[in-house]
């Protein structure tokens, strides 16, 4: 049952992502196992580049690894994240398959009007869109608002120009005290050289 | 214990010449009520068993496919609408009643599948001609397992795909309902609905004597199959093997 149904998923987006089988191709009959600690799924890449759950005894070419704590933030397509998700094996597979995630759209509306018609399922398509527009809106300038709040009012957090200053000025510091270790030693070897000049005042 | 010329026909052992003749008893005898039983006998369940089958054969459009032991159709008719009019799907089964269902219903849906009935262990067809062959709720009932699965690796392509569903082992904890489903509950409704308990019986028991998952998996195997893997499907009562030619 939960076999059929995510293969039925899966097969369902795909089709809706024509772009994503010429891809995939090339992998056929290959297996990727992700790993999301502590669930785990093996996907199959079929022989038309379509995807399904992988059987009972498949060994997966490529292991992708992707801590819980990434998620949030690869859902917020963070670059930085994407770095720290582990891959094994064959990558050049993993690549792809992360790939074909990363790009692939649902199409809601194309499904929804196929239950309730074209202009009803176009009218909650736009008014979703307009509605996700308006939360992400919000959260931004909320999120600006108390950063504002925190940096000028009451200082909690350092404004990006004050970080780069400490920066500047650590790294200059380092410098400095790198030289004086330097003239340090110079002095001290110097000194070594001559063990009797003061010995003979 | 079976010898070199005894076989099993259900719990019994028969010569290996009357099992083709038993077996084409039975499906003659069920042919007419087949679809019917099979619904009842798994709440709709078959259906979905095949509709999976289908969904991870990797088979597009223009492909060629041989459904083996295809009986009433239900797969050729899935699979003639997945490889479009540029590909081809032949149903073939080596019972004409069963072979007569699936023709009609081919001709009824407008699907040009031509209905062949063939052995599957002499597969008349050349070598390296099919991209995918399935066979469906058939091989428990073929006299050598071990011919027909050579035979269906001989036919794929290289790179072509052996799907075999079959009834299977079921979870051990599941294993007493289940028996107590097949041996009483079983011939009963073939009685009640097909007027022909035994057949049903014949069903129960062939379920029970064909191989588990990981014994058919190596049966695949040795036929020259590579990269076998399995699905258990409803708690491993029925399975899914995949295997493919390289």
């Amino acid at each position: 049952m939960f076999k059929g149904l995510t293969t039925h998923l899966l097969q369902h987006l795909l089709a809706q992502n024509a772009w994503a089988a010429p891809l995939l191709q090339p992998f056929a009959g290959k297996s990727v196992q992700i790993m999301i600690p502590p669930i785990k799924a093996s996907l199959v890449i079929l022989e038309n580049g379509s995807l399904a759950i992988a059987g009972e005894t498949n060994i997966p070419d490529a292991r992708i690894t992707i801590p819980p704590s990434l998620l949030l933030r690869l859902l917020a397509k963070d670059e930085a994240a994407k770095l720290q998700v582990k891959v094994d094996g064959d990558t050049h597979l993993a690549t792809a398959l992360a790939k074909v995630f990363a790009h692939m759209r649902w199409d809601y509306e194309d499904d929804l009007s196929r239950v309730i018609g074209d202009v009803p399922a176009d009218k909650i398509g736009s008014l979703s869109r307009h509605a996700a527009a308006t939360v992400k809106e919000t959260a931004t300038n909320l999120a600006d608002m108390l950063s504002e709040y925190w940096q000028e009012e009451k200082p909690m957090l350092a404004k990006k120009r004050h970080v780069e200053q400490f920066n500047t000025e650590v790294d200059t510091l380092r410098a400095d005290a790198e030289r004086l270790e330097k003239r340090i030693s110079k002095l001290i070897r110097s000194k070594a050289a001559k063990p009797d000049s003061t010995n003979s005042i | 214990m079976t010898t070199e010329h005894n076989t099993h026909f259900g719990f019994k052992t028969v010569a290996e010449n009357e099992k083709a003749k038993k077996v084409a008893d039975v499906f003659h005898s069920v042919a007419s009520k087949y679809d019917l039983m099979n619904d009842v006998m798994s709440a709709g369940m078959h259906r979905g068993w095949k509709r999976f089958a289908v969904s991870v054969s990797g088979v597009d459009k223009g492909d060629r496919v041989l459904d083996i032991a295809g009986g009433s159709g239900d797969l050729s008719k899935l699979f003639a609408q997945k490889v479009g009019p540029e590909g081809q799907v032949i149903l073939t089964d080596i019972n004409a009643s069963m072979l007569g269902v699936g023709r009609d219903r081919m001709l009824d849906a407008g699907l040009n599948v031509p209905a062949l009935q063939c052995d599957a262990e002499k597969l008349p067809f050349p070598d390296n001609y099919f991209d995918c062959v399935i066979v469906a709720f058939g091989l428990r009932n073929m006299t050598h397992k071990d011919r027909a699965l050579a035979e269906m690796q001989r036919v794929l392509k290289t790179g072509g795909r052996l799907l075999v569903l079959e009834f299977s082992k079921v979870w051990q904890p599941l294993s007493k309902a289940y028996d107590a489903y097949s041996f009483k509950l079983l011939p009963l409704m073939g009685k009640l609905l097909a007027k022909d308990a035994e057949s049903y019986q014949y069903l129960a028991e062939s379920i029970r004597m064909h191989p588990d998952q990981e014994t058919l998996k190596q049966m695949m195997v040795d036929a020259g199959l590579s990269k076998v893997d399995y699905y258990n499907l409803s708690a491993g009562v029925v399975a899914l093997h995949k295997g493919y030619k390289t």
